[in-house]
């Protein structure tokens, strides 16, 4: 049986599958991916000419970010989902409905690595359940976030995208 | 640094929102909660926060999605760099560390939404390094740094967007 992989934007308006096995899994430091996720550094996963990757819902927004490179998103909600460059497509890893399955191999860009990044598993933690004094809201919070897995339809109004109010 | 005063400024990749901090900065964090991860494509939205008093989008908004009602998530409709974390109503706003055109300036001193964090989080610091490479492209690392249509990491008095 083909292994399948599922992932999408936050919002749900993208959905996507990898049907095969997927490439390389990597963090990218570079200074172009930190600004493109606004994050220290880039997930990525590639997706290897042996399988296939089809958007089964929607289709991206892209931002061409050099002139060999190109970066898809989802209008609607921002989430950062590819990588495009001549030699394939990578995906955004924590796109993936189960991020945990696709640990990375490598990190690239380090000469942009900032300089706490390999401290940052070593400070103080918690979980969420520990700020509701701090913010009660989420006792009663009600996500619109698409689930995990894919859904056979989805509401494109209901997610309030680019709502103000 | 929480409670130093801080001169801030930073933006999205393609330069079509930029935005500026004058104050106090607070709570610097890392986010590994399931909506942060998915919201970011990665494995944690790194965050901080600062008085809406002393926040401004100094070049265009951001596009906004309401992740769920009392939280609304700002990013770049153009480029669609993630830019912001709202809870509406509150006098705080919360934006992304690596956003920022000094990512070095604010050092993170928590990690929250821990229920979520990747198992292999505590490995990744361990793995190989590479420095950037694109000997597989014709002009090699060169052509991405003289091509690229990233703002550069300091406020511009002009800018127009390139490659959207």
């Amino acid at each position: 049986m083909t292994e399948i992989h599922s992932g999408g934007c936050q919002c749900g308006a993208l959905r996507f599958k990898v049907k095969g096995p997927l490439g390389e899994a990597s963090i990218c430091h570079c200074r172009m991916c930190q600004k493109a996720f606004g994050s220290f550094y880039a997930p990525l996963v590639s997706v290897p000419a042996s399988s296939r990757l089809v958007w089964t819902r929607g289709s991206l927004k892209h931002f061409q970010s050099s002139n060999h490179a190109s970066r898809g998103f989802c209008a609607e909600c921002g989430t950062p989902l590819t990588y495009e460059a001549p030699d394939g497509i990578a995906l955004a890893i924590g796109s993936f409905d189960d991020p945990s399955q696709i640990p990375p191999g490598i990190q690239f860009g380090v000469e942009a690595k900032l300089p706490y990044t390999d401290r940052m598993g070593q400070i103080p933690e918690r979980v969420t359940e520990d700020d509701m004094e701090a913010a009660p809201f989420l006792a009663s919070l009600v996500s619109f976030q698409h689930p995990d897995h894919d859904t056979d339809t989805w509401p494109p109004v209901r997610t309030g995208a680019n709502d103000n109010e | 640094m929480a409670g130093d005063v801080q001169k801030l400024s930073g933006g999205c990749q393609c330069g079509a929102v930029r935005y500026k901090v004058t104050g106090e900065v607070g709570h610097p964090h890392l986010c590994h909660c399931r909506m942060c991860q998915k919201a970011s494509g990665n494995f944690f939205l790194p965050l901080i926060g600062a008085a809406k008093k002393d926040f401004e989008w100094t070049r265009g908004e951001p596009a906004w999605f309401h992740s769920s009602k009392p939280v609304r998530r700002g990013f770049c409709g153009t480029c669609g760099t993630p830019l912001a974390f709202d809870t509406v109503g509150d006098d705080h706003i919360a934006f992304t560390h690596g956003s920022l055109d000094d990512v070095a300036a604010v050092t993170p001193v928590e990690q929250s939404g821990v229920e979520g964090r990747v198992p292999f989080y505590g490995h990744l610091f361990e793995l190989s390094e590479t420095r950037s490479n694109r000997d597989d492209l014709p002009g090699g690392i060169a052509d991405i740094s003289t091509t690229n249509n990233q703002h550069p990491d300091h406020d511009t008095d002009q800018w127009e967007v390139r490659g959207a």
